[in-house]
């Protein structure tokens, strides 16, 4: 059955490479918006290096896994923006398209002759978005960042972590996700904004820039109190607050106890599971649930400051008992009781063993002509009349060249062959993909 | 254009009602801060999450809640007792000229009091409702209680992130502070909200939004998934850097000051790299033999990609506060930041360059307040902090006299019998 699509109609020009562009024009195509990622292999980043490729595989241009994931729901177009004929083609497909996104830095698409004031000549309607890292305006707006660099930068690195150990951090590049969040944010906000008002704009997202608000209480903390989160007993690792420090929020909820990651059964690397209690009622619950075992209900334990007070004793206590039992098993005896707990969960549990993500059909199976049939992750929301889907395997570098420069923007199949043969759509010295053969024939 | 306090930002014109605790708050604000006339509908007496702090001056009271505060900006705030049929019915009226409803309630409550969405979209087809919850409305995890950290464990975030061993040696998987899980959910709630909003342009329908945010923090973990999906990996912890299936080299780097640099070099050091890394270290007179010709060769840069790092980058990192490297990097075209607390960003002269602080006024204290603003600058219609989050019921009048035609008697007597 095919459905309607939220964003029918709506194309996209994607220069965005690595990850926070392309995981926002994911978002767009799942959405509906027809998705022209413009690509040059010589400096392709994103499908090369692949740490992702199936064991089985060669690794090229066509088999990063991550690829695959970050870039359904896209068409490929190879094109070199670089010659004066590139631009040309670029420029055509930006006049029949409502939004231009890119994430390089600065200056770049400026110094192609493609900063906003000319592609409001070549589309007066057109929506930009620039992702760079610091922004286009700023005396570092010529700064760089991968997402570990805009975490460390932005504070999002330091609030995360042990008391008096180095920052733990973000294990990946959550900048590039939640970067990702904003752009596809910015488009759609400029796309609504558009169809009121028939007026484009240019959106300037900075990447280092989106993580400050991130930390919008710890800032309010400082510009009101004055209070730093340079302090004894901050960050305080998993729980509300680190003992023996001062009594003060650390900007994740209410201070209270338990509120930890616990070993579970059989004790391997992701064999934990989070349990915290928000008052002393879902604490009197976690007592019955372990059993109400004599220690559980010293009185030193029945108010919230006597657990803050006592908390190593608590959590040692309660890891005695977890460590008794798996961390589903765990969990499902936690929330039948009315206590708040779920297990941590590596790659592979969510995948195989998560019961609510496969029920929400979080991962379902797509055919892609190089990887073959995997799973791809599907959006965490669902719209009752205009669903997200994935209906595009990722592309295949230059996939659909013929279809975009021939079929949409209206050039001869002769001159098609011609931009192959000089360089404007694939590398002279580049030996040509199979596909793209056929495609010229 | 010529006034930016003036020019109406990207969502003006739309009416959203936030029925949000602590996991949706921050959805309504950016949508409000866009320009949307959110108007937060709480219980009598106010949302619990009024209680988490800190507060002004440590002085803990429902309209200080400086997370409250934060979450709330550019909303009205009104008070509403759905379990009242009075209360409901002003709801009714309410969604009836609303674009946007967002609620976070467990699955079922609103259907429960008759407040469900075919019944509000009969009066009104172009209402647009999106719920927000920990698990979604269907699932055998729909009804299961959670909190900012139960997400981070169960949608792979704590997995991911945490310690070498030999850092801090049995350490657990951390998950990084800050509420982010609730940040995740309402991202991918306004991108919902934003999508459903273009299609109404369109099509003139409004629909339901069913979010969760389990999902949501599943889905941000970069390529754990790939990782796993694709060569069947799961992935060991390190400190301060990437995820991976093997070690790579460290990223963190302590400073002379005492606090971090991140300085991105493994995995790419190649001859031009290693020549400019040299020049940089040279700057403070650290190169050691790294302008040695042998690293013209890619074997002896291999040979030597521990030496260089935890060397020479880190005696050089070690040598200079970290603010003094950050730049000094930077300015030479390497990516590299120094790990800052959030306070540090006070004094970035790049955010004051983008008019990033907002002074908020709190004319109920006689006091202004600076405030982290917006992430991006839209160019023909600014993202803005309209005002303070609202006190506990601040627009009542303004919202059931004024615009609903209650009298003020009348009013008063939906107090008394805790209605409002």
């Amino acid at each position: 059955m095919s459905r309607l699509r939220a964003l029918e109609n709506v194309r996209v020009v994607d220069f965005s490479w690595v990850r926070a562009g392309p995981w926002a024009t994911r978002w767009l195509g799942a959405l509906g918006a027809e998705i022209i990622k413009i690509e040059w292999p010589e400096n392709e980043r994103g499908r090369l290096p692949s740490t992702t490729t199936p064991q089985n595989l060669e690794v090229n241009l066509n088999t990063s896994g991550n690829f695959n994931d970050t870039n359904v729901n896209k068409k490929s177009l190879s094109l070199n923006v670089r010659t004066s004929k590139g631009l040309e083609i670029a420029k055509r497909l930006i006049a029949v398209s409502d939004l231009v996104i890119e994430n390089f830095s600065s200056r770049v698409l400026k110094n192609w002759g493609l900063g906003y004031d000319e592609l409001r000549k070549i589309k007066s309607d057109i929506v930009y978005v620039s992702m760079s890292g610091y922004g286009h305006t700023g005396r570092h707006h010529h700064y760089t960042t991968f997402g570990p660099v805009a975490q460390a930068a932005s504070g999002l690195t330091y609030i995360s972590g042990l008391p008096d150990k180095p920052p733990a951090g973000w294990g990946w590049s959550y900048m590039d996700d939640t970067g990702g969040m904003y752009g596809a944010m910015c488009a759609l906000t400029g796309l609504y904004h558009r169809n009121m008002t028939g007026q484009g704009q240019h959106i300037d997202l900075s990447q280092m820039v989106s993580s400050v608000p991130l930390n919008g209480p710890a800032l309010l903390d400082c510009s009101v109190n004055g209070r730093g989160s340079r302090r004894a007993g901050y960050p305080p690792g998993n729980r509300a607050h680190w003992p023996g420090t001062p009594l003060v929020n650390n900007y994740r909820g209410p201070t209270v106890a338990p509120h930890n990651a616990y070993r579970t059964h059989p004790g391997e690397y992701n064999d934990w599971c989070a349990i915290v209690c928000h008052s002393d009622k879902e604490w009197r619950r976690l007592v019955r649930v372990m059993g109400t075992p004599p220690w559980a209900t010293s009185p030193k334990f029945e108010t919230v400051g006597g657990r803050l007070q006592h908390q190593q004793e608590l959590d040692d206590k309660i890891e005695a008992w977890s460590t008794t039992l798996g961390k589903y098993e765990l969990t499902e005896r936690c929330q039948a009781g009315g206590v708040r707990a779920l297990p941590v969960q590596s790659a592979e549990d969510r995948v195989e063993r998560d019961p609510q993500l496969r029920h929400r059909e979080m991962y379902l199976e797509m055919e892609h002509p190089a990887l073959g049939l995997h799973k791809v992750q599907n959006a965490p929301f669902k719209l009752s009349e205009t669903p997200a889907s994935n209906h595009l395997p990722s592309p295949l570098i230059g996939q659909h060249t013929r279809e975009i420069v021939e079929g949409l923007l209206g050039y001869s199949l002769e001159e098609l062959r011609a931009g192959f043969a000089d360089g404007t759509l694939w590398p002279i010295k580049r030996a040509r993909l199979g596909y793209m053969e056929e495609m010229l024939r | 254009m010529s006034d930016p306090q003036l020019t109406p930002g990207p969502l003006a014109g739309l009416r959203i009602l936030e029925l949000a605790d602590e996991t949706g708050q921050f959805c309504g604000k950016l949508l409000g801060d866009l320009g949307a006339d959110v108007l937060k509908i709480e219980p009598p007496g106010g949302e619990p999450n009024r209680r988490v702090g800190p507060f002004l001056d440590d002085n803990p009271h429902p309209d200080r809640s400086l997370s409250f505060w934060y979450y709330n900006t550019s909303k009205r705030g009104v008070t509403l007792n759905l379990e009242t049929a009075d209360g409901r019915q002003l709801f009714r009226r309410l969604a009836a000229t609303s674009d946007v409803i967002l609620e976070t309630f467990r699955p079922g409550f609103l259907a429960s009091l008759g407040l469900d969405y075919q019944s509000l979209r009969a009066q009104n087809p172009g209402l647009i409702m999106c719920a927000l919850t920990p698990f979604g409305q269907t699932g055998p995890w729909r009804g299961y209680l959670s909190s900012d950290l139960l997400h981070m464990a169960a949608g792979g975030e704590m997995a991911s992130s945490g310690y070498d061993e030999a850092d801090v040696p049995n350490a657990p998987p951390i998950a990084p502070g800050g509420g982010n899980a609730w940040h995740t959910g309402c991202h991918f709630a306004y991108m919902a909200i934003m999508a459903a909003l273009v299609h109404r342009t369109v099509a003139g329908q409004g629909q339901y939004i069913d979010a969760s945010i389990h999902e949501a923090c599943a889905l941000t973990t970069e390529a754990a998934i790939a990782n796993y999906i694709y060569r069947g990996e799961v992935l060991r912890r390190q400190t301060g850097r990437h995820h991976a299936a093997n070690p790579t080299p460290r990223t963190q780097f302590r400073a002379k000051d005492g606090t971090y640099v991140c300085a991105l070099v493994g995995g790419r050091l190649n001859s031009k790299y290693v020549g400019e890394l040299a020049d940089l270290l040279d700057t403070n007179g650290m190169a050691g033999d790294l302008k040695d010709p042998k690293y013209q060769d890619p074997a002896v840069i291999a040979a030597n990609t521990s030496h260089i790092i935890d060397d020479l980058v880190a005696n050089f990192i070690g040598s200079l506060p970290a603010e003094e490297v950050y730049h000094a990097a930077q300015s030479r075209g390497f990516t590299w930041a120094a790990v800052r607390a959030p306070e540090a960003l006070f004094e970035d002269p790049h955010l004051h360059d983008r008019g990033f602080w907002k002074e908020v006024g709190h004319p109920e204290l006689g006091r202004s307040f600076v405030y982290p603003g917006e992430v991006a600058i839209y160019n023909a219609s600014p993202w803005r902090i309209s005002k303070r989050a609202p006190l506990i019921g601040e627009h009542n009048t303004e919202i059931f006299c004024d615009e609903l035609g209650l009298s003020r008697s009348e009013l008063c007597v939906l107090a008394e019998s805790r209605v409002i």
